[in-house]
């Protein structure tokens, strides 16, 4: 297991936002978690990366103990995310968000910025053919000199898997990731995410759009804070509580 | 129409061949038979353009600083009174002064740095009071209110040589700060500016980064205040007060934050500007607060943003006939 998580539990004041929640991410997986609204699951990843600290419980990465570690140490240790609501450097341009994402790999030296060394002139034209390369993928070359904060929805939305994937991580986590895209922008941007789990990263991603089934090799169903279902994409869809869940008590069969 | 369109091409270089005519100028200056008034004023100039640049460098992480002459205040007394008690080498004590800032600014940063925008700014605040107040305590050495004088000069009593030292001081200053924000550094300092979730969330910790642009920030500043104790040779309470951090403040905000030549422009006009209306004496502050009121209200970019502000004003007026053609054809084909 890549990543794997024990009785993880966070609590906001009385409100017990995730409860008790265990899951494990095989490596070169995609994995799928899902939930309504409010169910727990970008909290879930919060704790993972680090933004916020669990009240309980541990997660692992890697086979070390990574919990409250500071976002930081867990980019560099190898994880990549996205965010729902705020995921670009505003002001920046398409390509500038990408290249000061490549921070750690490799990493920019201050003195060598200082004194313009050779080594650091021979790094910085390697992130810029790196970066352009990710573009690429993600079809934003030709918007590579607009700002970030211009760019339509679904560009800013493949602007922070680009990002992501400029941490070069082992595991990406991606907090759903088509939301607010259009028809031809989803299946784009599962072709991407195909292409990247080819390459042999890992990925977890919290979606409602139910499409990105499609591509889960497991999911994990979520709600008020403690795990409803776990399975093949099948089985969780004949989860009579995950149904219930989305669709109410009396549909569900 | 040629020169337009050579300039337009080959734009690099036309900006490089500008700036070396008015270092070159610059240089020439003394030679070309500046009076020695002016001389004074223009060192000052110099020594002020590196503090407000060094502001600057401390804003692009998104921190804004009304203490930054305190930091100036460390280095300038540090070598103003081992030179003047101990006798030392001004060259000596210098480096001292810079060493003295640039340990006390990272110390001072790591609890600085832990709180973030207004809040931080009101700490920088307090530093700067706080400073003032540790001149007053050891006022034996310091002199307090009433200052320290008789510092060993640099250069003796001709100006010329500090004219030059000054200029190529801030030259090597500003072409060093110029650098760092264009390398990937300087990207990670403003990347944090804009978001600290997202910085970290790529691996930059940012606590460090916010530290590290603090004290390279404050280290420029202390550069200056070094320069400034040995051209001086007098500091007074006066000289490193809160409402000095305010004009450095002022000096960057009015050239405009945003752009790397706003702090030299700003500080430029800031202190020439109301030199030249020196014989109307107690009017001076009003031409300082006009200048203020007329960019604050009709520059949003500063007065360096100015060029590009008329650019965008004129081509804007020069299509102006054209938007209006696509919405005809709309209202006809929906006709």
């Amino acid at each position: 297991m890549l990543l794997e998580i024990h009785n993880l539990t966070k609590n906001f004041g009385g409100l017990m936002a995730v409860n008790q929640f265990s899951m494990g991410v095989a490596e070169g997986q995609i994995i799928g978690l899902i939930g309504p609204n409010g169910a727990g699951k970008t909290t879930v990843f919060n704790l993972i990366t680090g933004v916020i600290r669990p009240t309980a419980g541990n997660v692992m990465f890697n086979g070390k103990d990574v919990t409250g570690n500071r976002p930081h140490t867990l980019a560099s240790a190898g994880i990549g995310r996205t965010f729902q609501l705020t995921p670009l450097f505003t002001e920046f341009t398409t390509l500038d968000n990408v290249v000061a994402s490549y921070y750690l790999h490799p990493r920019s030296s201050f003195w060598g910025a200082f004194f313009n060394t050779p080594t650091y002139r021979s790094n910085e034209a390697y992130v810029m053919e790196q970066s352009l390369k990710i573009l690429d993928l993600v079809g934003l070359s030709k918007v590579k000199g607009e700002r970030a904060k211009n760019l339509p929805h679904g560009y800013q939305k493949m602007l922070g898997i680009a990002r992501a994937l400029a941490v070069q991580p082992r595991l990406l986590m991606l907090d759903e990731p088509l939301g607010g895209m259009n028809t031809d922008e989803i299946v784009f941007t599962m072709d991407i995410m195909a292409k990247v789990r080819q390459q042999g990263m890992t990925i977890l991603v919290i979606e409602h759009n139910m499409q990105i089934l499609d591509l889960c090799d497991h999911v994990v169903a979520i709600n008020f804070g403690q795990k409803i279902g776990e399975g093949t994409v099948e089985e969780v869809r004949g989860n009579p509580d995950v149904i219930k869940a989305y669709l109410g008590e009396q549909n569900a069969p | 129409m040629h020169i337009k369109s050579f300039l337009n091409q080959h734009k690099g270089i036309t900006s490089i061949a500008i700036l070396a005519l008015l270092i070159g100028f610059l240089f020439a200056l003394p030679r070309l038979g500046l009076r020695v008034y002016y001389m004074h004023i223009l060192i000052g100039v110099f020594i002020w353009i590196i503090v407000a640049s060094s502001l600057r460098v401390l804003d692009l992480s998104g921190q804004g600083s009304i203490g930054h002459a305190a930091f100036m205040a460390i280095g300038a007394y540090t070598s103003g009174i081992l030179s003047k008690y101990l006798g030392w080498s001004p060259w000596i004590t210098m480096l001292i002064g810079i060493g003295v800032t640039i340990i006390i600014a990272f110390l001072v940063a790591i609890p600085f740095t832990r709180v973030r925008g207004i809040y931080f700014t009101m700490v920088s605040l307090f530093f700067g009071i706080g400073v003032l107040a540790v001149n007053q305590v050891f006022s034996k050495y310091t002199g307090g209110y009433s200052g320290i004088g008789s510092i060993p000069l640099l250069f003796g009593y001709n100006k010329t040589p500090y004219y030059y030292f000054c200029l190529a001081l801030m030259l090597v200053c500003l072409g060093l700060m110029y650098r760092l924000e264009h390398s990937r550094i300087g990207l990670t300092w403003k990347a944090v500016a804009q978001s600290h979730t997202v910085a970290s969330s790529i691996g930059i910790n940012e606590a460090w980064q916010r530290i590290l642009c603090f004290g390279v920030a404050c280290t420029f500043s202390g550069v200056a205040g070094v320069a400034y104790t040995h051209y001086y040779a007098l500091l007074t309470q006066e000289t490193f007060s809160f409402g000095t951090s305010i004009n450095v403040f002022v000096y960057m905000t009015v050239g405009g934050a945003g752009l790397f030549a706003g702090p030299i422009v700003g500080t430029s006009a800031l202190i020439i500007i109301p030199e030249l209306f020196r014989h109307l004496k107690e009017y001076v502050p009003f031409i300082f607060a006009g200048i203020l009121l007329l960019v604050l209200f009709l520059m949003p970019q500063g007065l360096a943003g100015l060029p590009n502000q008329i650019r965008r004003w004129y081509e804007q007026h020069s299509k102006k006939t054209k938007p209006a053609e696509p919405v005809d054809e709309v209202a006809k084909r929906a006709a």
